[in-house]
């Protein structure tokens, strides 16, 4: 019974990091552009497929390139490291193509919508040109080394699970470190709090942008290749539903707020595990239930500011 | 031969979609020199600082720094140039220390010990800044805002520092201090463009004084012969 409940519990914190780190992905860009990147679950699809090919997996038969494969895989822990990178660098290309044209036309923030959305639209479609549509799993041997359950206070639990949340709270912790204490990071900051006094002091905020960006597409790539290990690659589409789901828990954190979005991932993953198996169908729906009530008591969401400000 | 001016202004023009802020501007400010830039609401005044700085665009005219025409080129080059602006209505970053503040103003610089050595400055300038130094910046008072505002300024090591209105929703106790803390700094030979609607306060410290209009200058001079100026005393310096 025990056990069972801190699986649970495990199960939700570990989704609700994933979640947590597609929050901070949107939180990112939100606050310096005020828009929301909606490729970024794009960005976690491929950093799911990315982390696949990286560890020497081949593509399928119905792929582009049927039977294709790197001559020589990576282990787990440096393929998810390069393609969280590489995801990071494709989200400058899209920051490059969907962004800085309207950027420079100072467009309405609406045609970000449409223009991030297409983006994240030909990149699932590249990536099932690529792929194919059916869906991958990692190889047993993907996690080997690590012991398929722990003992925690008398209870046997996944590892996988405690691995996704300790990558996770890892990249949390590092990117408020650096957010807090770094030169960089503070940069960011002030230009996301006034990009004009950012600019008077010499910052270059186009710079600081796409920081922003390369960050957000490494955070979504590091989620995808942590959902790729511990379930599978269902297809081109997965991130989408994450992405969904990230921008619920940036909602439901309070827009813009970096606490926010790390309260909002535990909390929706958490409620999402308490679901019983049998009533899954419902998981989706408790999710939005949830968000719903939060924003109808606190309409700037849990930690979110009064105003509408930015980080 | 003499040395051209720090900053000099051709014409300069601004506009605001239809509306013309600024029309013509001829302006000089010499080294080591204080100008003051007066007048009402909607003169044209910030508008001058935010176009020295690239903040908005220069429609017609040129912009020179030390001779060299430098018009329309980025706010980031600006600073690097050495003009420090220290913007209307404060603008501290509300949500980092005073400290980070600081720090962040000497961001395009890279010598770690002179740095150091003008924040310290800053802090010797304004005490209240270093008993404050750990404290988010939104928590500080207007006042202290304002000092604030202005030792970011300097931490770019500026050779000519705009100021926007510095004196605005101060209590007059504070408009002297920080008016005697640019005075402190004038005396060091800092040169500045001191844009203020107080501008009795502003000349008592200035060198000179520009008075616009509608965009354009309607009266230059001398800070004490503007002070003297009974026609100025009526239509701009107020009771004050």
């Amino acid at each position: 019974m025990i056990e069972a409940l801190l699986q649970t519990l495990l199960n939700g914190a570990a989704s609700g990091g994933v979640y947590a780190l597609v929050a901070l992905g949107y939180t990112l860009v939100f606050s310096v552009l005020g828009v929301i990147n909606f490729a970024l679950g794009a960005l976690f699809s491929l950093g799911g497929y990315l982390t696949y090919l990286l560890m020497g997996g081949r593509i399928s038969a119905n792929g582009g390139l049927p039977g294709w494969g790197l001559p020589q895989g990576l282990s787990f822990t440096p393929a998810l490291l390069l393609a969280a990178l590489l995801t990071g660098l494709v989200s400058l290309v899209v920051e490059r193509l969907a962004f800085a044209p309207l950027r420079r036309r100072r467009a309405e923030p609406l045609l970000y919508l449409i223009t991030s959305l297409g983006a994240g639209l030909v990149l699932v479609n590249l990536l099932q040109m690529l792929m194919g549509a059916e869906g991958y799993a990692f190889p047993a041997t993907a996690l080997a080394g690590l012991p398929d359950a722990l003992q925690v206070a008398g209870a046997r639990i996944r590892s996988v699970q405690v691995l996704l949340l300790a990558v996770c709270a890892a990249a949390v912790i590092v990117l408020t470190l650096w957010l807090e204490r770094s030169r960089s990071g503070r940069a960011l900051k002030a230009v996301a709090e006034d990009a004009t006094t950012a600019r008077l002091l010499g910052i270059d905020s186009g710079a600081m942008l796409r920081l922003a960006f390369l960050l957000s597409g490494a955070l979504a790539g590091l989620g995808g290749g942590l959902i790729g290990v511990s379930i599978s690659l269902p297809g081109p589409y997965m991130g989408i539903s994450y992405g969904l789901k990230g921008l619920a828990v940036l909602v439901l954190g309070g827009l813009g707020s970096v606490p926010g979005a790390i309260a909002g991932g535990l909390l929706m993953g958490l409620a999402e595990a308490l679901v019983p198996g049998d009533a899954s169908g419902w998981r989706d729906a408790l999710a939005f239930a949830i968000l719903f009530l939060v924003l109808l008591l606190r309409p700037s969401g849990l930690l979110g500011r009064r105003q509408v400000e930015k980080v | 031969m003499t040395a051209p001016p720090l900053l000099e202004l051709q014409g300069l023009v601004v506009r605001y979609g239809a509306v013309t802020a600024v029309r013509g501007l001829d302006l000089q400010v010499r080294s080591g020199e204080l100008v003051a830039l007066l007048g009402a609401n909607g003169a044209g005044k910030s508008t001058t600082l935010r176009a020295i700085s690239s903040l908005v665009p220069v429609v017609g005219g040129r912009v020179l720094w030390q001779g060299v025409e430098r018009t329309g080129c980025r706010t980031e080059t600006t600073v690097r140039l050495g003009i420090g602006h220290c913007p209307e209505g404060r603008r501290v970053l509300a949500r980092q220390s005073v400290a980070t503040n600081l720090e962040l103003g000497a961001w395009l610089r890279r010598d770690r010990a002179g740095i150091a050595a003008d924040l310290e400055r800053c802090y010797g300038l304004f005490p209240r800044l270093a008993e404050r130094r750990r404290q988010l910046a939104g928590n500080l008072s207007g006042g202290e805002q304002q000092m604030l505002a202005i030792a970011r300024a300097l931490m770019g090591r500026p050779s000519l520092l705009l100021l926007d209105e510095p004196s605005l929703g101060l209590a007059p106790k504070l408009v002297a201090e920080v008016m005697a803390a640019l005075a402190a700094l004038h005396q060091e030979g800092l040169s500045m463009l001191l844009v203020e609607q107080n501008a009795t306060a502003a000349l008592e410290i200035a060198d000179r004084g520009v008075v616009l209009e509608s965009g354009s200058i309607s009266l230059e001079g001398t800070a004490d012969a503007l002070l003297a100026d009974a026609g100025l005393r009526a239509s701009y310096l107020g009771s004050g």
